[in-house]
């Protein structure tokens, strides 16, 4: 019984009724299943505690409603002009008009006072270093698989709707890219990094579909590819130990 | 599912045969076969990352000398990126200097994810001689390695004020505090440095600009600037520089960055401490903008005539 397994267990994902009924077998039968099964809950409850999202989101909806009212402010404005200085319009702009500027909004979520809060819980530290490395390791697959299974089902055609997604995805991706820095890996963190440019540009609403399309097929492959090294080294970690 | 060694093998026989194939291609074959053809070999690429690093960097630098497509050729990269080998930075390096742009500008956010600090170094040259893309390149590689330090150079060197832009906004998004205040010791103050410092999330060093009444227009900049960053503090600084204030200038930025902010409860304590008519309705409409609930309040409250 491997650990995938046990995790499509845990969220009662991608297991067919006789093998749910095979893990609910070993789980009863075998107590060193039931051992890693519950040391996997612990882990997987602490990467799911509410805290670890809360911070962002919340910054998330603050900066969304931010340009909202700059620009019902900026259209206030440009009812009645005044000679000032229109940051507003800046941070309007910036949110809009291009990728690079999206980017930079982004990094004011997490570069602000909250960047300490949120991500530093992925360091479980009642446990083992062995099982914090396992544990971030299982987080950032899952987050690619589910990365993948979102851009690949993702609406082309709906603009708003794919800038939200995406928009959603690069949180994610910001906050596996703090833990990865935060667990030594700063491969994986720069590899994450450099997912950003280009989800920024598939968030654009002017993209072309073809250039959308061009860009899910990158994301893709080195998605795969990332998930795959992880699979490798985290084998080559249980065949070590 | 295939395990690891399969999936080399599968990835190896894959390549070579790609290889081989392409040596003797027909440009008159069909397209569905090239792009099943094309489809095997980026399995086959993907296929490479479990490989070890010394059998794989031959295969990819066969597929970066074939006749293949940029696609391929840019998940070749990605690969190569992921190989631990001096000859595959070297390799990645090369890419980045001559031949197809496209390529010549993946190569370059490869060596970023590379994060090698010699390539990095030689990304100073190719942005310095590179066109605009290039350049973008460049900034994106160093932003993707944390390199903030090359970013502030370039900042510092930039012959024109785009180029300084550009950098700057890089460093906000890196959240180069350090570097930006660098930037502004240097004596040149550009607008630009406000921004990054809101976006770089810097509140000391925009509360000491906001503070500081010696160029209005400056100050103005920063109180609204003070707004991005957000948070009890900025909200506080906000209310101190409105009630502080004789000048209309000053107070609009202070209640823009209240607004940007969300700073309502602050506005409605102004709507309400204001004995000013043109004040009130000027902070009224600021909650209406702010879609806030309290506005109702406050409109009940005219109507029926109190404060």
């Amino acid at each position: 019984m491997n650990d995938d397994t046990l995790v499509l267990y845990y969220y009662n994902d991608g297991l067919s009724d006789r093998e749910r009924r095979q893990v609910e077998a070993a789980l009863n039968s075998d107590p060193a299943v039931a051992a890693r099964y519950e040391a996997l809950c612990r882990q997987l409850n602490d990467m799911a505690d509410p805290a670890l999202h809360a911070v962002p989101a919340h910054t998330l909806q603050r900066w969304h409603d931010s340009i909202d009212r700059a620009a019902q402010m900026e259209r206030n404005r440009q009812q009645q002009p005044t000679p000032s200085f229109s940051l507003p319009s800046f941070v309007w702009g910036a949110a809009i008009t291009a990728a690079l500027a999206i980017g930079i909004a982004i990094g004011v979520f997490f570069t602000s006072a909250d960047t300490n809060a949120p991500i530093a819980d992925f360091r479980v530290a009642d446990l083992q270093p062995q099982d914090n490395a396992t544990a971030f390791t299982r987080g950032v697959k899952m987050y690619l698989r589910d990365t993948q299974q979102e851009l690949s089902s993702m609406p082309v055609d709906t603009a708003a709707d794919r800038a939200m997604l995406i928009l959603q995805i690069v949180e994610q991706n910001r906050l596996f890219e703090r833990a990865a820095e935060q667990n030594d890996s700063q491969s994986l963190a720069r590899v994450l990094r450099a997912f950003e440019p280009i989800l920024l540009r598939l968030a654009a609403d002017d993209i072309a579909p073809e250039d959308a399309e061009a860009l899910r097929a990158q994301l893709a492959f080195e998605l795969n590819v990332m998930l795959t090294k992880l699979s490798r080294d985290a084998s080559k970690d249980s065949q070590s130990t | 599912m295939m395990n690891t060694p399969t999936k080399m093998t599968v990835a190896l026989l894959a390549l070579i045969a790609m290889s081989a194939s392409y040596a003797q291609s027909d440009v008159s074959e069909a397209n569905d076969t090239a792009d099943t053809s094309e489809a095997l070999k980026i399995a086959a690429l993907e296929a490479l990352i479990v490989a070890p690093p010394e059998r794989a960097l031959p295969l990819v630098t066969k597929v970066l000398d074939s006749n293949n497509n940029n696609e391929i050729k840019s998940r070749a990269l990605f690969i190569l990126s992921q190989i631990d080998l001096p000859e595959a930075r070297q390799q990645l390096l090369d890419v980045a200097k001559t031949g197809d742009d496209e390529l010549r500008q993946e190569a370059v956010r490869m060596i970023g994810i590379g994060g090698d600090a010699d390539a990095l170094a030689g990304l100073a040259d190719m942005y310095n001689s590179g066109d605009e893309n290039m350049r973008e390149a460049v900034l994106e590689a160093y932003l993707i390695a944390g390199d903030t330090q090359a970013v502030a150079n370039i900042a510092a060197s930039a012959k024109n004020a785009d180029e300084f832009e550009n950098a700057v906004h890089m460093l906000g998004a890196m959240g180069a505090q350090d570097e930006l205040r660098a930037l502004r010791s240097n004596g040149v103050f550009p607008d630009v440095l406000i921004e990054a410092f809101a976006i770089s999330g810097d509140l000391e060093s925009l509360r000491e600009l906001a503070l500081d009444g010696s160029d209005t227009q400056r100050q103005a900049n920063a109180i609204e600037a003070l707004g991005i960053v957000g948070g009890d503090e900025v909200d506080q600084t906000l209310m101190q520089i409105y009630q502080g204030t004789d000048s209309a200038e000053i107070r609009e930025s202070a209640l823009s960055g209240m607004l940007i902010s969300g700073y309502d409860e602050g506005v409605l304590e102004l709507y309400r401490a204001s004995d000013d008519v043109g004040e009130k309705r000027e902070l009224l409409e600021m909650l209406t903008i702010m879609d806030s609930d309290r506005v109702f309040e406050v409109i009940d409250a005219a109507l029926a005539g109190d404060r």
